[in-house]
């Protein structure tokens, strides 16, 4: 399950090791989907566009921020993006201007040696580009295509542009979303973009396998909205069926209570709660050593969905003084939902993501050696164990060139005098 | 139509939302997938919301596509047949913590055929400190980081809707198990287990916010609540979110909106800028958004090529033309006049999803599935249902 790199001096593992992307993804969606398989295994290369570099390399001129300005080698603000490093593991990255014949003429003679290409592009691009599947599929009868976009190839609304920020409210996450009593809300990030990421990951291996056994290649079409409209397709099926639609639950469950977030002692300390079967309730009254088990309006699960405020307003008065971290170890232990919500730089140090490698600390070029999150995936028999870095912009191009199209050095800089390849800003 | 899990069998045995939806995904795209559910119905059954005529309705989404068969995993002799169909398995999906499935005798190890591809979806995986402790969708959020940034920063930390994060690790147990299966297909009998926990896939979900935080020393907190630049706002018919990314999406937005000033000055470009002085002017673009109705602002941004997003509800995604159009809502194969579900969440055009079947009734296919796959006759399993042994609990199931 390892293969050896030479060129590269890079070993990839895990059970996609011998198959290789040359993808076009930018910002989340997409670059997610293929770093997933990047860190399976694959050999992803993304090509970037120095004329419209990634957005989640930032603009160039953005100054750089945080304890990363304080790290000498970060010298360039587009290689120590939080938001491109986080979603580009396992990858490398060649700069090619797909506006020019001769970038354009470079991409076609690297997808004869791809498995799968993908991109999330506006779906009229790669058309202009003269890359879409069909002309593809004459490069490499059997490539896999999957194309990410806002609302799919094909149907009304396909060119409509969209982000996570906007497929949010119109793929009907946004309307679920929110307090009970609150109005619609966007997550706190670009959520819908990890969805299709993901979506898109599982599609690419599915159609890999069939291309395995068929010989057969495809094309994936992922509309994002479809995707995240799916992840909520119970809500959709419910107005199908009762032609109800659902309210807004914040933290609350569709059946039973308690069910909630609420404060424990200190500034913004959290504990996550919920009881669903009898045992666990009576476990949670046992602990919290109120009347509550006596209460004849919390005696059934029914009475305490029926009086949810009253009981959330008991739980709140009882973890107000308890000791975030100290309570969720006693729930967990009685059998009882419970958790700290942990913020971002507690899940960095969080033993049991650390334990099992999912959180790791990852030596960067530029940005120097952060944790980071891997892979969500663990594998008895192919794990996926290395990981590396996001490349930097054009880090990888002379390496790439020579290594699938046999260019040499002086090949590459005339792509580079002519501004087909390159790092950093145009000039 | 081509089918990617033609012959492949799945047993499913687990007992939660990602199980299920790993199950559904492989379901979708050709395996005969036969679930096991309790003599009392999957945990699932009991999930609100429930039609009038009381069918818990995320059971029906979750469990379509599937066969069902009633064994209880927790009495040995009704567990005894379970163990034989996953033994005749391509592969297992659990949702059982490590002590359990060692306890009904149910590991990887235990079923004895190394060929057997075992996939794992828990609230904390199968190994660590936290493999035996219990978890659910709302701790996932907690323990994940998810909820630390969603919500307002005057309220408490916010879950996502619904089951997702145990749908998104669905989605990875699936990807998780396809990757196995391949690895198989290329070197048989080398099975293997995959082990996926929720907390982690929401991590995962999370590794944007996660770096940003690491890299400034401070974790990204929750939003104030009249933050733009974050999601919806009120317009005249409900709310609409402007959350605009590129330059020309914000001069083209601002035009469309009467803000010439802020559309030309070219500061307003770029991004760290616009989050930067966002005080300036979200009150003026909330205002000038306030005046329209979200289609008609919706079409005109569309028009122009700006990323825009009414909040549409369910009844009006219903009615929307441009998933008519694309084939989004389809009856199930073996009840065309029955109600339409929604899904896939992509399009693979040439092994295209497909939906057989209707959810399966409590332990519908429990003679069938016993009789082909684990050969048992009909007297027997006449028996072994009059004892009790296979189900469902009440008649009318078989």
């Amino acid at each position: 399950m390892t293969m050896q790199n030479a060129a590269a001096g890079i070993n990839l593992t895990g059970p996609l090791v011998g198959t290789r992307g040359i993808v076009l993804t930018q910002a989340w969606a997409g670059s997610y989907c293929t770093a997933l398989l990047g860190m399976l295994g694959a050999d992803v290369i993304q090509v970037e566009v120095r004329k419209r570099p990634d957005s989640w390399r930032g603009d160039y001129a953005a100054p750089i921020a945080g304890r990363i300005k304080d790290v000498p080698t970060a010298q360039h603000p587009w290689n120590v993006s939080a938001l491109y490093n986080s979603v580009n593991l396992n990858k490398r990255c060649i700069t090619l201007d797909l506006g020019t014949p001769e970038g354009i003429e470079v991409y076609r003679r690297l997808v004869p040696h791809a498995d799968f290409v993908a991109e999330n592009f506006s779906p009229r691009v790669m058309g202009n580009f003269g890359l879409d599947y069909e002309a593809l599929r004459a490069l490499k009868p059997d490539i896999i295509l999957a194309s990410l976009s806002a609302y799919g190839h094909d149907g009304p609304w396909a060119n409509i542009p969209g982000i996570g920020g906007t497929i949010e409210p119109t793929s009907g996450q946004s309307a679920l979303l929110g307090y009970e009593d609150g109005p619609p809300m966007n997550s706190g990030q670009m959520y819908p973009d990890a969805v299709a990421a993901f979506n898109a990951f599982g599609a690419i291996i599915a159609a890999l396998r069939h291309r395995d056994r068929t010989g057969e290649g495809q094309y994936i079409d992922l509309s994002m909205q479809e995707a995240n409209l799916a992840m909520v397709g119970d809500s959709a099926l419910e107005y199908v069926l009762t032609g109800r639609q659902r309210d807004r639950l914040g933290n609350r469950h569709s059946t039973y209570a308690p069910h909630g977030i609420y404060a424990a002692a200190g500034t913004e300390r959290w504990i996550a709660l919920a009881a669903e079967s009898e045992a666990q309730w009576a476990a949670l009254c046992a602990i919290a050593g109120r009347a509550w088990a006596e209460d004849s309006r919390f005696a059934t699960n029914a009475d305490r969905k029926a009086n949810e405020d009253a009981l959330d307003a008991e739980i709140r008065a009882w973890t107000a003084t308890e000791d975030r971290d100290a309570l969720a170890a006693r729930l967990s232990a009685a059998g009882i939902y419970a958790a700290p919500v942990l913020n971002a730089l507690e899940v960095a140090e969080a033993a049991h993501l650390r334990s099992r490698g999912v959180v790791r600390e990852v030596a960067h070029a530029e940005a120097g050696t952060w944790p980071q999150v891997t892979i969500p995936l663990h594998f008895s028999r192919t794990p996926a164990t290395e990981v590396r870095a996001a490349p930097l912009q054009g880090e990888h191009t002379r390496q790439v060139l020579a290594e699938i199209l046999g260019m040499s050095d002086a090949e590459v800089d005339e792509l580079e005098r002519l501004g087909v390849s390159g790092m950093g800003p145009p000039d | 139509m081509a089918r990617i899990f033609e012959g492949i069998r799945v047993v499913d045995i687990s007992t939660n939302t990602g199980g299920a939806w790993c199950a559904r995904m492989l379901a979708d795209y050709g395996a005969d997938v036969i679930c096991v559910e309790p003599r009392e119905g999957h945990p699932l059954r009991a999930l609100a919301p429930f039609t009038d005529e009381g069918a818990s309705i995320p059971a029906a989404y979750l469990l379509a596509n599937k066969r069902a068969v009633a064994l209880d995993l927790d009495v040995p002799r009704s567990r005894k047949h379970a163990i034989d169909l996953c033994r005749r398995a391509d592969i297992v999906i659990s949702s059982h913590s490590p002590s359990h499935l060692e306890a009904i005798g149910m590991t990887h190890a235990a079923l004895g055929k190394p060929g057997i591809i075992m996939v794992h979806v828990t609230p904390h995986g199968m190994t660590g400190d936290l493999a035996e402790v219990p978890g659910n969708d709302l701790t996932d959020a907690a323990r994940s980081g998810w909820a630390s940034i969603n919500g307002s920063q005057e309220r408490e930390p916010l879950k996502p809707s619904g089951w997702q994060s145990s749908m998104c690790a669905g989605v990875v147990a699936y990807a998780g198990a396809v990757a196995a299966l391949r690895w198989r297909d290329a070197h048989p009998g080398e099975g293997q287990e995959v082990d996926v926990a929720e907390i982690e896939v929401m991590a995962a979900a999370f590794a944007p916010a996660f770096l940003r935080s690491v890299y400034a020393g401070s974790p990204q907190s929750r939003r104030d609540s009249a933050d733009l630049m974050a999601g919806p706002v009120p317009v005249q018919d409900g709310h609409f979110a402007l959350t605009l990314s590129r330059a020309h999406f914000w001069r083209d937005a601002m035009n469309l909106l009467g803000l010439p000033d802020l559309a030309e000055d070219p500061r307003w470009g770029a991004s760290f800028y616009r989050q930067a002085h966002k005080d300036e002017y979200v009150d003026r673009v909330t205002e000038a958004m306030s005046t329209w109705k979200k289609m008609d602002l919706f079409d005109e941004l569309a028009v122009r090529r700006v990323v825009a997003g009414p909040v549409l509800t369910m009844e009006e995604l219903r009615a929307v033309e441009h998933f008519r159009e694309r084939g989004f809502w389809r009856a199930p194969a073996n009840a065309p006049d029955g109600p339409e579900y929604p899904g896939p969440a992509l399009r693979m055009m040439a092994t295209p999803a497909t939906l057989d079947r209707r959810p399966p009734r409590l332990g519908e296919h429990s003679f069938d599935v016993l009789r082909t796959v684990n050969g048992i006759t009909d007297d027997h399993l006449l028996t072994l249902y009059e004892s009790g042994v296979i189900g469902p609990k009440e008649e009318g199931g078989r």
